[in-house]
């Protein structure tokens, strides 16, 4: 419903603004060869390091390890990679998720959470990294604490809602 | 990064060993690589439909209307961002639309000129401060290439994540927002 709402908008304000829709359309798509090309390295290494963490039965030792302290937060196992790399890594972490698609399904309750983890957060330390390093910033104040306060927000918030509204 | 992904291998690769199924890790591997190529396939889908149509809402100008939009509010937060004003409202505005390869250039613009009127070169303004909680937070609109990816996988209802993901990111960026105003009101008002 709401993609179909969507669709149909963007292409009254396209017409309206006279934007040439094809060659915007093939510019914009172009664009997503590269970025998938730069995905698939992280993607080989995370899955392969993945499948070899669960092939071992090591998935299962941690979760049941983590469980009592996990579930007390709301968060499954399978989430955890996936929290831990999303800071660092925009590429890493779309792998951790399709991991979880492939584990437990995208409509799965853990797939519905990893999704809207996902999307609520952002790639903190990348970020800092990029755009402080090209101005030469090295102190960086009060960035750190209040960017991973917010992370750990919507972590929080991602599980939370999920689970109310998902569930 | 490195750490997590050490862990994964090497405490993966000991469990296989210690149960005897050293020729499993090789298999496990394997398996995991190709199962890379896979999912590349499979998302490479969402990303060209996604990427198109961001870029029509880009070329419409639904970058710069929304930025617009935005205006009132970033004056509260970010009141002497001077000729960086533009390049920072884009940046944010292409983030909401889950668009981040083109809120980045947008960012390192807003750096650049924040940086010319540095007083402290290398130490971080407010306003740089501001600009990078806001983005860590990203108030997701619309989170376009998950909902394509989730459809990729076959999800029945990819969209019902859009909802959660917005009052989340929403909430996260009210804290990022409430903390950095907190933060910043002692310069603003001797300024």
């Amino acid at each position: 419903m709401p993609v179909a709402i969507l669709i149909i908008l963007l292409l009254l304000y396209a017409v309206v603004r006279r934007v040439d829709f094809f060659s915007a359309f093939t510019d914009g798509a172009k664009r997503a060869i590269p970025l998938l090309l730069r995905v698939l390295p992280t993607l080989a290494l995370f899955s392969a390091a993945m499948s070899l963490f669960r092939a071992s039965g090591m998935e299962a030792i941690i979760s049941r390890l983590l469980s009592p302290v996990l579930s007390r937060l709301g968060i499954d196992a399978p989430l955890v990679p996936l929290i831990l790399v999303r800071p660092f890594s925009g590429s890493a972490a779309v792998a951790a998720l399709t991991d979880v698609f492939h584990a437990y399904g995208p409509d799965s309750k853990i797939g519905l959470t990893a999704s809207v983890l996902l999307g609520s957060s952002e790639t903190v330390f990348y970020a800092l990294a990029l755009y402080f390093g090209s101005v030469g910033i090295k102190k960086t104040r009060f960035t750190v604490p209040v960017a991973l306060l917010a992370m750990l927000t919507s972590v929080v918030t991602g599980v939370l809602f999920s689970s109310l509204f998902l569930g | 990064m490195n750490v997590v992904l050490f862990f994964l291998l090497l405490s993966g690769a000991v469990a296989m060993l210690v149960s005897g199924n050293g020729d499993g890790v090789l298999l496990a591997l394997q398996s995991g690589a190709d199962s890379a190529i896979q999912t590349a396939v499979t998302m490479s889908g969402a990303y060209l439909l996604w990427m198109g149509l961001l870029n029509v809402a880009q070329e419409a100008g639904l970058i710069r209307s929304l930025s617009r939009l935005l205006s009132p509010v970033l004056k509260l937060l970010f009141p002497n961002a001077g000729s960086a004003k533009d390049a920072i409202a884009l940046n944010l505005a292409a983030n909401m639309l889950g668009m981040g390869n083109a809120a980045t250039p947008y960012g390192l613009e807003a750096m650049r000129l924040l940086n010319e009127k540095n007083p402290r070169p290398g130490v971080a303004t407010n306003e740089m401060c501001v600009l990078l909680c806001v983005n860590a937070s990203c108030l997701e609109l619309f989170p376009t290439t998950l909902v394509g990816l989730r459809a990729s996988f076959g999800s029945a209802r990819p969209a019902a994540i859009v909802l959660p993901t917005l009052l989340s990111s929403l909430l996260s960026t009210v804290v990022a927002v409430v903390l950095c105003l907190v933060l910043t009101r002692p310069c603003r008002s001797r300024s």
